[in-house]
């Protein structure tokens, strides 16, 4: 059974004048999924959440949530952070939350609760003109916090984190997904999403470039790595290679080693079947998952 | 959603240094006009006589009314800069409610005003008409006081238009002014009187009359000036107009 869409977006664009800050998007993001959107600064992720939550309106295209068009009702089920923490400088984080709290319909234990969670709780009375931009991201994310949304939507939440705070968010995310909300990740950091996703989704120039579970955005890359046993003749390799239609971007290593990819649905067992077939007996055979930092980059530079 | 927009006001010490400076200024110049002497006789006698002294009152509360505008634009436009208005809508509310919320504020700061003539009225009512009592201070007081609130309404409408519209504070601020004082006035220069009374803010001047209006009147023939109840449901108009455009503008624009 197909998993339920929490997120849907139909040809989603955006434009500014002549600029095309997003264009003809369409993505999915299904329940309990952790889903990466990825991309260069000004690819587009910050529109596109900016549509999807309501404070942008689309050029064209659609947006639903829960199956639904956008509307007051469906983002009191959605916390979010959106680009910057955006706060009342002369009030106080409590204050701050309380007013988000009035929104959402949620309680002081909540906000209590909230504010433990990040870390600030005994700082909650200060006025937030005197935070780092460290603290007010835990502020936001305190305020996303509240009313127990089922979906998170967090923009770049690790900006302006030290390296504790960073991790602390990280395990923070996990933590929320394991309890089954849907997290929506915008994120340049590359590493961050490879630890925290199930899903991504690859921006550039406005336009989605690949989109899918980590594993198979990955999968579709995995290289092969492998030698001939002593005495076969390289040439044969190579010309054994080329001869089969599902094997890609083969490079040699002076060594006499090759490494390659694999057109979707081939394993390596397949590609050492066939080259048996063609009387060849290799020594070494391995697969290397790249990282996803390798892939993106690749999806970058074939776009 | 009084409290939330409370909960924004009460500890923003901006607003309660505009809104206790437009209540110390009417006090002080209602008590200092009492003492102001004109041909040998002093004003205080016929500016505390009631019950027209709340007309009078309105009159000068009226020169003030561009001090709650101003808090009203910087309450708003805050808004924008510091992208509240957008996170307000990320947490779940509507671009609607935003508005209405805003209304509220303007209503609050209206009341502020009327409050605030309504106090010197009777400081003033009581301690300057010796052989008064309560209920003939406040004999008389209703109509006035009304019709001053409504005035404040339709500056803070306008204030409120301008500040959706322009989305920073001084510029707001210079587009009131430069409205009030000199656009509106130019515009009227080049329209005949029996059209120009119906432009903004020469209708709302006209809910609070000058006490000396119908001196002139005699004097220099009729004004052609709106009856301030005429100019009552000229002001409702333009008051509903203005949140009306503002409505427009929160739903059409992006956040």
């Amino acid at each position: 059974m197909a998993a339920e869409t929490v997120l849907e977006l139909q040809q989603l664009t955006k434009h500014y004048g002549r600029t095309k800050a997003v264009q003809d998007l369409t993505l999915s993001v299904p329940r309990g999924s952790v889903y990466g959107l990825l991309g260069p600064n000004g690819s587009g992720k910050t529109t596109t959440l900016g549509i999807a939550l309501g404070v942008l309106h689309a050029t064209g295209g659609t947006a639903s949530w829960f199956g639904q068009l956008p509307s007051a009702s469906t983002r009191r089920r959605i916390g979010a952070l959106l680009e910057t923490p955006n706060f009342f400088p002369y009030l106080s984080a409590r204050q701050n939350l309380q007013i988000a709290a009035d929104i959402k319909q949620a309680g002081e234990a909540d906000i209590q609760a909230a504010l433990q969670t990040v870390g600030l709780a005994n700082r909650q009375h200060e006025p937030v003109r005197g935070f780092s931009l460290g603290m007010k991201q835990r502020l936001a994310l305190a305020s996303a916090l509240l009313g127990q949304p089922e979906v998170l939507v967090l923009d770049e939440p690790t900006n302006g984190l030290d390296p504790q705070g960073i991790a602390d968010v990280r395990a923070l995310i996990l933590r929320l997904a394991a309890e089954g909300k849907t997290i929506i990740l915008a994120s340049h950091l590359l590493d961050e999403v490879q630890k925290v996703c199930t899903h991504v989704g690859v921006m550039h120039q406005g336009q989605l470039r690949a989109a899918g579970p980590v594993g198979s955005i990955l999968a579709a890359t995995d290289r092969v790595h492998l030698r001939l046993g002593a005495g076969a003749a390289p040439e044969a390799l190579a010309q054994a290679l080329a001869a089969l239609p599902f094997v890609h971007d083969v490079q040699t290593l002076p060594t006499g080693a090759c490494s390659l990819t694999l057109a979707n649905g081939y394993s390596a067992a397949d590609l050492n079947r066939a080259l048996f077939a063609n009387g060849l007996v290799l020594a070494h055979l391995s697969t290397e998952r790249p990282s996803l930092e390798a892939e993106f980059m690749q999806i970058i530079q074939n776009s | 959603m009084l409290r939330t927009e409370l909960r924004k006001l009460l500890p923003y010490r901006t607003a309660w240094v505009i809104l206790l400076l437009f209540s110390a200024l009417l006090a002080a110049t209602v008590a200092g006009a009492g003492g102001v002497t004109v041909n040998g006789q002093t004003l205080g006698a016929a500016l505390y006589a009631l019950p027209g002294m709340w007309a009078k009152l309105a009159y000068i509360a009226g020169y003030f009314s561009l001090l709650p505008a101003f808090l009203l634009i910087m309450v708003i436009t805050d808004e924008f800069q510091y992208r509240t208005f957008r996170q307000q809508l990320i947490d779940g509310t509507s671009r609607e409610q935003l508005l209405l919320d805003k209304l509220m504020v303007a209503l609050l700061l209206t009341l502020w005003g009327m409050l605030s003539v309504l106090i010197a009225g009777v400081f003033f009512g009581l301690t300057r008409n010796p052989d008064a009592t309560l209920a003939n201070v406040f004999g008389g007081a209703a109509e006035p006081l009304l019709l001053y609130g409504l005035q404040l309404l339709g500056y803070l409408s306008i204030a409120a238009l301008l500040a959706l519209l322009i989305r920073k504070s001084t510029p707001a601020i210079v587009a009131l002014l430069l409205y009030v004082w000199v656009a509106e006035r130019l515009v009227r220069y080049f329209l005949p009187d029996a059209v120009d009374r119906f432009l903004p803010i020469k209708a709302m001047d006209m809910l609070t009359p000058s006490p000396f209006a119908q001196t002139l009147d005699t004097m220099l023939g009729p004004s052609g000036a709106l009856a301030p109840t005429q100019a009552a449901v000229v002001a409702l108009g333009y008051v509903g107009l203005c949140w009306l455009l503002g409505a427009f503008l929160l739903r059409t624009r992006d956040l």
